[in-house]
């Protein structure tokens, strides 16, 4: 922070993106503030407050649930859209982070802007198949989230271009989803692992299935073979010999592995 | 300040807040966060615990909602409302929490009260009759070395009723 020389706060996105841009400025975008306001990199000379910009509404539109980036945990926590979702593990989620305080203040953008092992909302979103809407210098764009921190993007979001909504689509709505935060206390900001399963049954089968990790790398990873299994019917047993197998060659440890092939094959018992 | 850009001056960001209802101007360092700014000009009943956003101490409501005054930029307060312990009450005239906290034997070395009024003011606001479960969930960032988290509740149970009489004898 000490390298800071501008304090910015734009009300629109149009203003907030053309300050990202000016290079007079350096700037970066910060919402709640609670993971980078510490640790601001020393080239940034602007802190651009995006406080006042219109992107917090969470709403229903075009039958995808559409969640302002600027939107805090807390307001996911208590939206009726988000806890109706997916049997609420959008919520559920938002609920599992750090404290109140904190979920007073951190924003889905701003979890979602920067990889990091211990940001809640990233595996629920890779779960659920979400998009990011960017604004950038060329517009405003829709990506897959599991686009957003690969290099061929092309873009630095909070540097370059803000995330403006994060996008659900409505074929999730009806999935059976849980989401678990394995850590030391519930309060922890760090945890131990987290975990998305999400299922879809079709008949006396099942039409989907998602296994997703997080909190052992920056970026969050599905587990395809584990899903493969389950969607082959083999069962609960076979899934969770799977998804350990998966979550060893992961180097997750004995104990994550064997607690999330555990929490996996409970799941699995349950569709 | 243009067009919503506030510049630097000598070091200093000059800002206007409202804290505890009353308009100011401050002057708040480059770097400063609104814990030890609020601390620098007199407002010392918010207190400097983990400075990391841990522990809950530092908690002032701003702009309605209790946010950790170690985590906010001092110049991020601009055009806000902050409420701190001492907007509440005084010694002789204690808010109905604290009050309440007193009377619960809620407090011991006193260091997390501020941060834990604050965080129970907020809820009693936006939910008069909290669950226990309301309470604790409300509560879960304030953090006591001293106590076993079961008198705090109470003390905010006790002054929910405090304050609901308050409200059916207005």
């Amino acid at each position: 922070m000490k390298n800071i020389k501008y304090y910015a706060f734009p009300s629109t996105t149009k203003e907030a993106v053309a300050l990202l841009l000016n290079k007079r400025y350096k700037a970066m975008a910060l919402a709640g503030g609670t993971l980078v306001a510490k640790t601001l990199p020393e080239t940034v000379e602007t802190y651009l407050d995006i406080k006042n910009v219109p992107i917090k509404n969470i709403k229903l539109q075009g039958g995808n649930l559409v969640i302002g980036a600027g939107a805090t945990f807390n307001d996911i926590d208590l939206s009726k859209l988000c806890r109706g979702w997916a049997g609420g593990v959008i919520s559920a989620a938002a609920a599992k982070c750090s404290s109140q305080l904190i979920r007073n203040m951190a924003t889905i953008g701003g979890n979602v802007a920067r990889p990091h092992s211990f940001n809640i909302f990233p595996v629920v979103l890779l779960g659920l198949d979400a998009k990011v809407r960017l604004s950038s210098r060329s517009g405003a764009r829709l990506v897959d989230f599991q686009d957003l921190y690969s290099s061929g993007l092309g873009l630095r979001p909070g540097l370059d271009s803000l995330i403006t909504e994060i996008v659900i689509p409505g074929k999730t709505r009806k999935w059976k989803c849980e989401f678990v935060k394995l850590a030391k206390t519930e309060s922890s900001w760090e945890s131990y692992i987290t975990l998305f399963f999400s299922a879809e049954k079709k008949g006396k089968g099942l039409a989907q299935v998602r296994v997703a990790v997080g909190a052992l790398s920056p970026k969050p990873f599905r587990a395809p073979e584990t899903e493969k299994v389950l969607l082959s019917g083999a069962g609960p047993v076979a899934a969770a010999t799977a998804f350990a197998a998966e979550l060893d060659a992961a180097r997750a440890g004995e104990y994550r592995a064997s607690a999330a092939a555990s929490l996996l094959k409970r799941f699995a018992g349950s569709i | 300040m243009k067009n919503n850009i506030i510049e630097m001056t000598r070091g200093f960001f000059n800002i206007t807040v409202a804290v505890n209802g009353e308009k100011k101007e401050l002057a708040v360092r480059n770097g400063e966060f609104l814990l030890d700014a609020l601390r620098r000009h007199g407002w010392k009943g918010t207190k400097k615990g983990c400075d990391t956003g841990d522990c809950g101490s530092c908690a002032v409501i701003l702009n309605g909602k209790p946010v950790l005054g170690c985590l906010v930029p001092a110049v991020a307060a601009h055009d806000g409302a902050i409420t701190t312990i001492e907007g509440l009450g005084s010694v002789r005239e204690p808010h109905p929490l604290q009050a309440a906290f007193v009377e619960a034997g809620a407090v011991q070395c006193g260091f997390c009260i501020p941060g834990m009024i604050l965080s129970s003011k907020h809820l009693l606001d936006v939910t008069p009759n909290p669950t226990e479960a309301e309470i604790r969930k409300a509560l879960d960032g304030n953090l006591c070395r001293c106590t076993g988290y079961v008198q705090q509740v109470a003390a905010v149970k006790n002054a929910a009723k405090t304050l609901a009489g308050k409200g059916k004898r207005a």
